[in-house]
């Protein structure tokens, strides 16, 4: 279980990005964070591994306080949460089962993967974790040569070699295609209910977020304004959802007339 | 300086400022308002002035007072000092004029007056660089026979073996102290001298100073390589050997079709102390110097392919240490590497400070520096080269790690990698190209500095090349010039090769 307590994040130019933001995530979870540009998702899942110190508040996972973990168990935990971002942030010029391995280094020994060396059990994984997401025959390409879509893949198996409880996805799905988001989210949902991964995952279309969601929190300029069940979205209307998102909500599929989302 | 205000400001009336600007030129428009015109106007006029008066005393410093140096000054130099005061009282007048336009309202743009002073320094720095085209010309004359060497160098590129063929016959000094010596026996197909008479008198002085002519010679040569030159030497009994003058000019026969030749000479002056007195035997020499057996290279063009090497290698080790040191201090000088405690951002700003002043200061200073602590040679040129690679490189390999994407950066960290994987994984593979080719460029660089960094004695072709500079060498001299050339021409080509397939 992790528990959000009055997280408050107040960047160095004045900025406050997050306001006494409080919540609860249970284990198995498929949380979906919806919120206007600007309005704090990636500030939120960053404090969650501390990518981004928080400035006041606890995060607690099954009872240990993140906030409060030196550097070594900051690792540790680290490699227990996969992240997934919207730029994929693969190492773009390494080799696809570089990126994949890379997700061992909270495991291996520093020294040796230094010289870029890992176990052989660690290369068995990470073939299997590429095949996993249909994407083997491509180990050897350059990150930078595969599709949209594939470097997502490759971002996941990244995520999947840390054997980690819990995924932490930025807008996953906002740089492709809807089909493309379709399935990149289906292999985030198989994970979260196969493996029992929790996941945390922002998301901007309403059609995505009432599809794959068991529990939405809306942020609003840093502030909860919205918390409810995979039931309580499911009977959402666009006008509901257009009050909590703003203006700009919008389908993927189409079906809400607004302009771009954010 | 451009000034585009088109309208003036009414501080002060127009002719007060026009008065203040008679006074003081500027002083009008910083009253007015416009302290920046103003100010440039007047800083422009005191330094100009000041300049003026520096260069007029250089001129002119053996006069005594401002005025009769001055009228010295116009003598020496009429045009600098006359366009000079034409400028300097045009600013003042165009001060006052200025000063009283710009408190009108409605102005146009005047940027003329920034256009004089200008000019005035124009003319100024003309005079103080000692520029003087004519000069260019009326020397090139004599610089043209060295000029030509160090175009054409090659014909000193290669040389032959030398070979002296050389004769001598004995002579008796003086003619009366005793028995004559023998004549030479010829050996067929051997250089022979024969002189007649075998005996003779020294030329001297007499007591007013007066030279007093030795015995003539009469000297018959045989054996000698045909049609070509022969010098004729004097060798006297305690080892002084001189090539014999006559009317100023070193006595030289050529040998006819059969290797013969005949000629007069007069007797020599003694090189003797006077004190040596007695029978005294000294020897009358024909010498041929022969270019014997196949074209070889010259010692000129070994010793610069020599120096080029040395060079080629001083360049390559700066540039290998260079980068070796340059990689772990540039993490150190890059901002996103070094955020987090204050202690790292001291150290970027110290490593940063460190860096830009160690490459602010050429590699030749920093070479007469290192000649100091380790004395001449390459092993200063390197340490030079070295210190100023680390520098110059930490700052581009800096710049290069701070515009990496800092997405994948983030991403290993948050699989909860140390701060040295995600270095080694996100960091390194961004800025390998980078790195490469500023790593190139800068051997590029080193092996360019290095061919001069010899003059101040750190080693390589540079110090060759002023060696034979100093020495008038100019054919050798113009193929250590033509070897630099060409290694920084080749390297040039293969570098931007290289750099355009890694990057
Ligand atoms: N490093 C930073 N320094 C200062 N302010 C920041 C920084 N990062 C984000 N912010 C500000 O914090 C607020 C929240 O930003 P955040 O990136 O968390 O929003 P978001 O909901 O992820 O937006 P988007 O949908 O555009 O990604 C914004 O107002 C943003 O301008
Ligand atoms: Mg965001």
């Amino acid at each position: 279980m992790l528990e959000v307590k009055h997280l408050t994040k107040v960047y160095p130019d004045g900025t406050v990005a997050l306001k006494d933001v409080s919540f609860t995530v249970e284990d198995g979870a498929f949380l979906v964070i919806i919120g206007l540009s600007g309005s704090g998702k990636s500030t939120l899942l960053r404090c969650i591994n501390r990518l981004i110190e928080p400035t006041e508040g606890q995060i607690l996972w099954d009872g240990e306080d993140i906030t409060a973990a030196d550097t070594t168990q900051l690792r540790h935990i680290r490699r227990k949460i996969g992240m997934v971002f919207q730029h994929f942030n693969l190492v773009r010029r390494s080799s696809v089962l570089t990126n994949v391995l890379a997700g061992r280094l909270g495991y291996v020994a520093p020294w040796k993967s230094v010289l870029h060396r890992f176990p052989a059990r660690d290369r068995e994984m990470a073939l299997l974790a590429l095949e996993r997401m249909g994407i083997a025959d491509q180990a050897h390409k350059r990150a930078d040569e595969l599709s949209g879509g594939q470097q997502q893949r490759v971002g996941i198996a990244r995520a999947l070699m840390q054997e980690p409880r819990i995924i932490l996805a930025d807008e996953p799905v906002a740089s492709l295609d809807p089909v493309l988001a379709h399935s990149i989210l289906g292999d985030l949902e198989k994970l979260n209910q196969e493996e029992g991964i929790t996941v945390l995952c922002s998301l901007h279309y309403l059609d995505l977020v009432q599809r794959y969601s068991t529990h939405v929190i809306g942020l609003r300029k840093g502030e909860i304004v919205y918390t409810g069940s995979r039931e309580d979205i499911r009977r959402m209307s666009d006008d509901e959802f257009k009050r909590i998102y703003g203006e700009t909500a919008q389908r993927v599929g189409g079906g809400l007339e607004g302009s771009v989302g954010g | 300086m451009a000034d585009k205000a088109v309208t003036g400001k009414q501080r002060v009336s127009a002719p007060l400022a026009a008065g203040l600007s008679l006074v003081l030129p500027g002083l009008g428009q910083i009253v007015n308002g416009e302290w920046q015109r103003g100010l440039t106007i007047l800083l422009s006029f005191i330094a100009s002035v000041g300049l003026g008066v520096w260069r007029v005393h250089l001129l002119a410093h053996l006069q005594v007072g401002l005025a009769a140096q001055y009228r010295k000054a116009l003598y020496l130099s009429p045009g600098f000092i006359v366009l000079l005061s034409i400028g300097l009282i045009v600013l003042w007048l165009w001060a006052v004029v200025d000063a009283y336009r710009r408190t009108k309202v409605v102005i146009g743009k005047s940027t003329g007056i920034y256009v004089l002073i200008g000019a005035i320094f124009f003319v100024l720095g003309w005079q103080i660089s000692e520029i003087n085209p004519p000069k260019f010309f009326s020397q090139l004359d004599d610089a043209w026979p060295a000029f030509s060497q160090v175009i054409w160098p090659w014909q000193a590129a290669f040389e032959r073996d030398r070979e002296t063929i050389q004769a001598g016959a004995p002579i008796l000094v003086p003619c009366d102290s005793g028995p004559l010596p023998d004549v030479p026996t010829e050996t067929p197909g051997q250089p022979y001298l024969m002189a007649d008479p075998r005996c003779g008198d020294l030329s001297s002085l007499d007591e007013n100073n007066n030279t007093v002519p030795g015995s003539t010679l009469h000297l018959v040569g045989r054996g000698f390589a045909p049609n070509s030159e022969v010098q004729i030497w004097w060798s006297d009994p305690i080892g002084n050997e001189f090539r014999v003058r006559q009317a100023g000019s070193y006595v030289t026969v050529t040998s006819d079709a059969q290797g013969a030749f005949e000629t007069d000479i007069i007797m020599p002056y003694r090189l003797m102390p006077p004190s040596a007195s007695g029978v005294q035997i000294h020897q009358v020499e024909a010498k041929q110097i022969a270019e014997v057996g196949p074209l070889k290279p010259s010692e000129a063009l070994l010793l610069s392919l020599e120096k080029m090497a040395e060079t080629i290698f001083l360049g390559m080790m700066a540039t290998v240490f260079g980068i070796i040191m340059a990689i772990p201090l540039s993490f150190l000088a890059a901002r996103n590497m070094m955020s987090g405690s204050p202690l790292l951002v001291s150290i970027y700003y110290l490593t940063r400070t460190v860096f830009n002043i160690v490459r602010s200061i050429e590699p030749m200073i920093w070479a007469i520096i290192a000649v100091v602590v380790v004395g001449l040679g390459p092993f200063a040129g390197l340490i030079a080269l070295t210190l100023h690679s680390v520098a110059a490189l930490g700052k581009l390999y800096s710049e290069a790690i701070e515009s990496i994407d800092p997405g994948p950066l983030e991403a290993i960290e948050a699989t909860g990698a140390t701060k040295l994987q995600v270095i080694m994984f996100a960091v390194v593979p961004q800025v390998i190209p980078p790195f490469v080719s500023f790593s190139i460029y800068r051997w590029d660089i080193n092996v360019r500095m290095s061919t001069i960094i010899g003059m101040v004695g750190g080693g390589g072709i540079g110090f060759l090349l002023t060696q034979y500079i100093h020495l008038l060498d100019y054919r050798s001299a113009g193929i250590a010039v033509w070897f630099i050339a060409i290694t920084v021409a080749t390297l040039d080509f293969v570098s931007s090769k290289i750099r355009q397939k890694y990057v």
